[in-house]
């Protein structure tokens, strides 16, 4: 480019920088999924950054900041006199001794203030303390993420069928849990904008090697950040099985403000019979609720605007539900 | 400097500005001296009347009580809007015809927990816009970006006139120290990054810091950036050092703080590539100023900055380190991509010459003040070659 600004070199220019633009996108998904630089690591820069926030680190915070309260609760008001200079220790010994007796009436108050607060803050610190071990006691815990029966493997009964229900749909379409992307890989060979997130530690490595979009993190967490009306589909596999009631509450609402007005919401998960079997999981003991019996689904999601199928898998241990909002068709 | 109401030889037509405090180096001060220097070029009485005056700037200013005393019929106000102060509120009691000259307010909660005072002020000076907007006669923004803004406030008339820049505080003469020492730094090899601006949340060094650490780590371990600017929020500043201490990056990572145009005209010339992930910009100085010196910009395109930087920059729409570190290894391994963005950033800061943005402000101030009292030619001081 020589510079003079022609009609041509600027458009020329502006070409360019399109082009360069996407090939820099290129560039980054290549280096994401060879390892050199995956998306989890970036995430762990913010998450380090974060820690030094003024929100951070809630658990030792208040211990923290009570200990730089007392540690700067006493005010000294016999100020050092040292000195380089020649004389200088001898006049500001006089400046210290005429100032002293104000001075330190002023410091003994406000000395006295910062104990107060200090002992203050320490009781807030004691009752927080009390507070926190009785709700512990009493705090209902998450639901954990479990395998479903048919869990990564593409020719378990319902894929298809789900593969078919999200085909076409414009949009994003996110997988929880993805475990190692099975059904991301297979979304996206058919031409879907798929991703997936599992908050199960070590479950996504491998298919983030092979440079799926995967996230370790669990659903709720995830749909928080995702704006509203961001996903065109949404799959749920061993996410809903075990929630308490309340906490499935939580997320249906919070599904039906992160699908399109035309999403596809496809729920696959444990029969009430079998989570009750030898065969499901150990946390089907350790989870605060048991999976919903299929109709139940349709009393939940038509009033908010689905048109439901529910279908059974043939062993009786599992069963889809595939929920469609707004125009779109093919209700199963 | 003249006493706006002793000026005996034209007793109508002054044109003055009040702002809150005005400091040197500082966007909206420098914008609002140049400013008074192209209106009395062009005709008009101008002065400038203050909260605050830095003592470096001594001598330029009037108290703002003290115009009150001085105000004379047929003067114009113009109000250099960028924070929130009890200016406001006198203009908002003043009759005479007033231009708000809209410089952008951070949104408040860009500053979130780290800096809540800064955040109040946010809020504080959006509710003085949303006061003055509608009582001014025009609505002067140095940005489309801004415009929009001013629009929403309420203000039924508005233009785009851009700031004020002395690009040549970016050319001068380089402060040999400064020279010396990053000439020794740059002995080693590895790219400089640069980025100048406040150390706030709201620029995101910390954003900067991520993707320095990725493309040291993806295409040159000896790459350096330099942050250039004073640091009003400590909280901030103090986490950004933590930060970089523990990315191992103490070495890397250059807090000049606040320094002359002698020194930033030598980090403007060692420099390599300018880097800007700032989450808000209501113009973007440094970019202009950047591209002035023939540094290549890759920035983050959000509020002002793609009206801005134009395509003299790699605008990149999110800021993820992977990306921001690929784009900066383009900008500096493409010679064509690199000297395309040198040219066509010389020709955007031409149109942010004196001469240029100098003829668009008195031209703006004339549809209020009307034609400068002696029919002056708008010419106007300090042409950028």
């Amino acid at each position: 480019m020589s510079g003079d600004g022609s009609v041509d070199e600027v458009e020329d220019h502006r070409a360019y920088l399109a082009q360069v633009m996407a090939e820099i996108d290129q560039e980054v998904r290549r280096r994401r999924s060879s390892g050199d630089l995956p998306a989890r690591v970036e995430r762990q820069l913010d998450e380090l950054f974060l820690e030094h926030s003024p929100v951070a680190g809630r658990g030792g915070a208040l211990e923290d900041a009570l200990a730089l309260v007392d540690s700067s609760a006493f005010i000294d008001p016999v100020v050092p006199v040292a000195s380089n200079r020649s004389g200088g220790a001898v006049v500001k010994k006089g400046l210290r001794s005429l100032n002293l007796w104000y001075v330190g009436f002023v410091t003994h108050q406000v000395s006295q203030f910062a104990a107060a607060t200090s002992r203050a803050l320490h009781l807030v610190e004691d009752r927080l303390g009390e507070l926190a071990r009785e709700l512990d006691a009493q705090k209902v815990p998450p639901a954990p993420v479990v395998d479903v029966p048919g869990d990564g493997d593409p020719t378990a009964w319902w894929v298809a069928g789900a593969l078919d229900a999200l085909g076409s749909v414009p949009g994003r379409v996110l997988h929880a849990a993805a475990s190692d992307g099975w059904l991301v890989r297979h979304l996206v060979a058919g031409g879907v904008d798929a991703y997936g997130v599992d908050p199960r530690v070590g479950r996504i490595d491998a298919g983030e090697r092979e440079g799926l979009d995967l996230r370790e993190e669990g659903a709720v967490d995830h749909l928080l950040a995702v704006e509203p009306a961001g996903l065109a589909g949404i799959v749920l596999s061993g996410v809903v099985d075990g929630m308490a009631h309340g906490e499935r509450r939580q997320l249906l609402e919070l599904l039906g403000d992160r699908l399109t007005p035309e999403g596809v919401l496809v729920i696959h998960a444990w029969s009430p019979s079998a989570w009750g079997s030898d065969a499901a999981p150990a946390e089907a003991d350790l989870s605060p609720g048991r999976p919903l019996r299929p109709s139940t689904w349709s009393h939940f999601l038509e009033p908010m605007g689905y048109r439901v199928g529910v279908e059974e898998g043939p062993s009786g241990a599992d069963y889809v539900v595939t929920a469609f909002r707004g125009r779109a068709d093919r209700p199963r | 400097m003249t006493d706006p109401g002793t000026d005996g030889a034209r007793p109508a037509g002054a044109v003055h500005q009040f702002i809150p405090a005005l400091i040197p180096r500082d966007a909206t001060g420098s914008h609002t001296l140049l400013l008074r220097d192209v209106l009395r070029e062009a005709g008009w009485r101008s002065e400038i009347f203050a909260e605050a005056t830095h003592d470096e700037l001594a001598g330029q200013s009037h108290r703002i009580e003290e115009y009150p005393s001085q105000a004379r019929p047929g003067d114009v106000l113009v109000y250099q809007f960028s924070t929130s102060s009890v200016v406001a509120e006198v203009l908002a009691s003043r009759s005479e015809p007033l231009i708000l000259n809209y410089h952008n307010v951070t949104a408040p909660d860009l500053y979130g927990s780290w800096d809540p005072p800064a955040a109040a002020r946010s809020e504080e000076a959006r509710r003085q816009l949303a006061v003055l907007a509608p009582k001014a006669a025009l609505g002067m923004a140095v940005s489309a970006f801004n415009e929009r803004d001013l629009r929403d406030a309420g203000c039924a008339r508005t233009t785009v006139a851009p700031v004020l820049v002395d690009l040549e505080r970016s050319v001068a003469d380089p402060d040999p120290r400064t020279a010396a020492r990053l000439r020794k730094d740059r002995a080693g090899g590895g790219a400089d990054w640069l980025f100048v601006g406040r150390v706030v949340p709201p620029k995101a060094q910390h954003r900067l810091v991520e993707a320095l650490w990725a493309y040291r780590r993806l295409y040159d371990p000896a790459a350096r950036l330099h942050l250039v600017g004073t640091a009003p929020s400590r909280r901030y500043l103090t986490a950004l050092r933590g930060f970089v201490a523990d990315l191992g990056l103490e070495d890397a990572v250059k807090f000049h703080g606040e320094i002359s145009d002698g020194a930033l005209a030598a980090v403007y010339a060692a420099a390599d590539v300018y880097v800007s992930l700032s989450a808000h910009e209501g113009f973007g100085i440094p970019l202009v100023e950047a591209s002035r010196v023939g540094l290549p910009v890759v920035a983050l395109g959000v509020a002002a900055v793609p009206e801005t930087v134009g395509d003299a920059g790699l605008l990149v729409g999110v800021d993820d380190p992977a990306v921001v570190a690929a784009a900066v290894d383009r900008v500096l391994s493409d010679d064509r991509l690199r000297l395309g963005l040198v040219d066509a950033g010389r020709r955007r800061s031409g149109e942010h010459s004196m001469v240029v943005a100098g003829r668009r402000a008195v031209e703006a101030v004339a549809t209020v003040a009307g034609a400068p009292p002696e029919g002056s030619p708008p010419a106007v001081p300090g042409d950028v070659p």
